[in-house]
Parts: C-alpha cells; sequence; structure tokens
C-alpha cells in the first residue's frame, strides 16, 4: 500500500527523498500496477512529474531528452523521427501518455523496447545520487560542461553511466537525462516482432546502429529485447558483421552467432524455444528489410 | 491526506485525497463520475480512460496526488444537455456499445484522436484504440463508428 506521494518541485528535492528511501514514480505505468492490487508492502513515492526533468534538447547531433519526457512527447517530436517507430511500437497511447524515458530503462523485459534502442544508440544517462552498484560507473561525477545544459538541476553529485550498464543495475539514484548522439541517416534499424501489430509486449525486438564503408560494415551495435531478462548487447552478432557486406549470407551467420547471447523465457507471449526459432528471421528483417 | 483540486470538465473541483488514492479513484468515488470504469487496475484494459490535459491516459495508474491543478476530461463532459457529442452520436447509431463496459474508455480515446487528427485512416483508429479492451463487439462497429464521427465533425465544420 501507498504511505505517501511526494510532488518535489525540484531535482534536489526528488534527490533527497530518493536517498531517504521513497520509490522514484515517473509515468506509473510500471510502479502502479503492482500497487494497486492492495497487497504490496508499505511504499513511499517520489514523482517527478513536477520535477522539472521532461523535455528534449537537439544541439548539432547531440540528443538530451530528460528522464519524465513521455513516450508520446517523442512520438510527436518531429526532430526525433528515428524514434517514432520505437515509441509507437510500445503499449498503447494512453500508456504511452504517461510512461516515461527513464522509466523505460528500468521495465523488465519483454517490455523497454525504447531501452533497447538507446543501447544500440550508445546513449548514456546521467544519474544523480548514489548508485548501488558502483561498477556500473563509467565516469566520475560529470562537470557541469558535459550535463545537459537545462535539465539538470542540483549540485548534487552526478554519474554519466551507459544505458546498456543501467539497464542491469539493481537501483542507480534518479536518471535525469538520456543522451545519444544522432546516427548517421540510414543507419539506425529497428524492429520489433510481437504477437499483435500495436500494444503488445516483444517477442523478439531488434535495434541495430550499422556503417558501412567500402561494401562492408565498419561498425555495428546491436541489442536485443525480448530474449532475455535484460536488454541484450549482442557483441558476437555485431563480430560477425564487422568486415563483411551487410547481405543475406553474413546476416545468417550473425544470427547463428548470437543465438549463443540469448537465454529467452517462456511468457505469455511466446515460447523460450520459439523467441530462438525466429530471431534468425527478425534480425534479418531488421538489417535488410526483407 | 491532501487536497487535490482538478478542473474536471470544465468545473473546479477540490478533494482529500489518501496517498492511494488514484485519478480514477477520485472521479469515481468523490466527485461521483463513475463513468469511467475500474477494470484491470494495471494499464492494460482501457476502461479506465480519461483526458488528462486533453490527451488519454489511465487514470487507474496515476496517483491523484500528481496531478493537482490539472484539467481532467470524462464520458460525463462530452453531451450538450441531451445533445451527444459526434463521437457518442456515433457509437450510438452504428450499435458501437454492448455491454457498455469499454464504451467510455474507447470515446475518450476516440475523442483524443479526432481533436489531434480530424480525417484518421482506419489504421489509425485501431492504434488510437489499441489501449481500449472491447470483449464484445469484435471492434468493427466500433472503427467504423469512430470514423463516421469523424465525418460528421468534418462535415459540422463545414457548417
Amino acid at each position: 500500500m501507498l504511505t505517501e506521494v511526494h510532488v518535489p518541485e525540484d531535482v534536489p528535492a526528488a534527490v533527497s527523498l530518493v536517498a531517504a528511501g521513497a520509490t522514484i514514480i515517473g509515468g506509473g505505468t510500471s510502479v502502479m500496477p503492482s500497487l494497486n492490487d492492495y497487497g504490496s508492502p508499505p511504499t513511499e513515492l517520489v514523482s517527478l512529474r513536477r520535477a522539472g526533468l521532461a523535455g528534449v534538447n537537439i544541439d548539432g547531433t547531440t540528443v538530451t531528452i530528460g528522464a519524465t519526457t513521455t513516450l508520446s512527447q517523442i512520438e510527436h517530436e518531429p526532430r526525433l523521427e528515428i524514434l517514432n517507430p520505437v515509441v509507437r511500437s510500445i503499449a498503447s497511447v494512453p500508456v504511452r501518455n504517461l510512461a516515461t524515458v527513464g522509466g523505460n530503462l528500468f521495465v523488465p523485459q519483454p517490455h523497454g523496447d525504447l531501452a533497447v534502442a538507446l543501447v544500440a544508440l550508445n546513449a548514456r544517462a546521467f544519474v544523480l545520487g548514489g548508485l548501488d552498484d558502483p561498477a556500473a560507473a563509467l565516469d566520475g561525477p560529470a562537470s557541469a560542461s558535459n550535463g545537459p545544459a537545462g535539465l539538470l538541476g542540483g549540485d548534487g553529485a552526478r554519474t554519466e553511466v551507459s544505458v546498456e550498464e543501467l539497464t542491469g543495475a539493481r537501483t542507480a539514484g534518479l536518471v535525469a537525462a538520456v543522451v545519444f548522439e544522432l546516427p548517421a541517416p540510414g543507419s539506425f534499424k529497428y524492429l520489433k516482432a510481437a504477437r499483435r501489430r500495436y500494444n503488445s509486449a516483444s517477442l523478439v525486438t531488434v535495434a541495430a546502429t550499422i556503417t558501412e564503408s567500402g561494401g562492408v560494415v565498419t561498425g555495428a551495435r546491436v541489442a536485443l529485447g525480448g530474449v532475455s531478462n535484460r536488454v541484450v548487447r549482442a557483441r558476437a552478432v555485431e563480430e560477425a558483421l564487422i568486415g563483411r557486406p551487410l547481405d543475406a549470407a553474413t546476416v545468417q551467420a550473425a544470427a547463428r552467432a548470437g543465438l549463443a547471447e540469448l537465454s529467452p523465457a517462456d511468457d505469455a507471449y511466446a515460447s523460450a524455444w520459439y523467441r530462438r526459432r525466429v530471431f534468425p528471421v527478425h534480425l534479418r528483417r531488421a538489417l535488410l528489410g526483407h | 491526506m491532501r487536497i487535490v483540486n482538478l478542473k474536471v470538465n470544465g468545473v473546479g473541483q477540490a478533494f482529500l485525497a489518501r496517498p492511494e488514492t488514484t485519478l480514477l479513484l477520485a472521479l469515481r468515488e468523490q466527485l461521483g463520475l463513475t463513468g469511467a470504469k475500474r477494470g484491470c487496475a494495471q494499464g492494460a484494459c482501457g476502461s479506465c480512460t480519461v483526458l488528462l490535459d486533453g490527451e488519454p491516459v489511465v487514470s487507474c495508474l496515476v496517483p491523484a496526488a500528481t496531478v493537482d491543478g490539472a484539467d481532467i476530461a470524462t464520458v460525463e463532459g462530452l453531451a450538450d444537455g441531451e445533445k451527444l457529442s459526434d463521437v457518442q452520436q456515433a457509437f450510438l447509431d452504428g450499435f458501437a456499445t454492448q455491454c457498455g463496459f469499454c464504451t467510455p474508455g474507447m470515446i475518450m480515446s476516440a475523442e483524443a484522436l479526432l481533436d489531434r487528427n480530424p480525417n484518421p485512416t482506419r489504421d489509425e483508429v485501431n492504434e488510437a484504440i489499441s489501449g481500449n479492451v472491447c470483449r464484445c463487439t469484435g471492434y468493427e462497429p466500433i472503427v467504423s463508428a469512430i470514423l463516421d464521427a469523424a465525418e460528421r465533425r468534418r462535415e459540422g465544420a463545414k457548417l
């Protein structure tokens, strides 16, 4: 049951409440279902709705998205066209109007498709407050110059963490924003296979940033959803792609290599067997478009 | 307990909210607006859909304390006296309601779609109501009614 709902008006107050043990609620789409059963342990919430962490800033090719920016705001942001198919593959309109970018980093698989895309885009997150798992931190406290101006308030310690590491962390202080570089046109690939066209969890989600030069793949960053209890960075797939032409034979070999990285589960949407079986098909469709 | 102020269907309302009071519970139990329904309480069925500052949300997932000062629209605010809204009338004329449990949420999702997109395709309607579960109609009469309502609105705008 809920014992208190704090609605701080600024980031330092939110960070203090998190440090004191309150559970963060962004849009509530992940937190509230477990609280609505009235069987949950006493829980104190800190809502980030008024903390001033919503907004999108694009400076050249550097995109900064405030943690409480909703998935719908991303959907309707013309400068973030590459993320439009990603967010539209997630849940339904009334849920996307609540669900936040920061919250999507922590929802359990087979949900959290935006997190999959952000891993493929090599996104970093700015975290305020302490990390349970200090090994997840890549750099020390960020300086004001590399923090996303206007979205990070307060003078507390800031840590820059890769979204790839963050999605596996137990708790992570308070995510204030995610930052990534817009990829070259055509280099970002995304495909989500689900039971229904709209509003269904992932069977297999593939997100990738692929660069090619001279007829061969020169860079590959591939992330998978729906195939493990967390977002998978498919390094074996990446290695199998690099240095080879992006064609059916290469992708088939990459899919074979990638199978070892999957640890899917049976759930109401599909069996683990089915997910492994269709992974090569969806990797090919994502990377080659057919 | 805290006092929460909302503007609901254009009328200012104030009520005492416990921490566990969701927007849905406040509407139904404190403000007497029982159009929005409690279905799954998980954000999955859409029967509690209302407009929060003009956008459809599943009100079962919104702690009331977090939306103090917001503008809320529910199905009760759509009709003008005895005159139903275009969407409501299209649902009635097109037999898009059977048991009626999903109807208020479905209508609010439709109203929001038509506010944003006056001329949606059938596929855009499908996407807009993908969060609203109906176990009676098979959806086709609902989709057709929303397209009909869009046409009524466009015709009305020409007059």
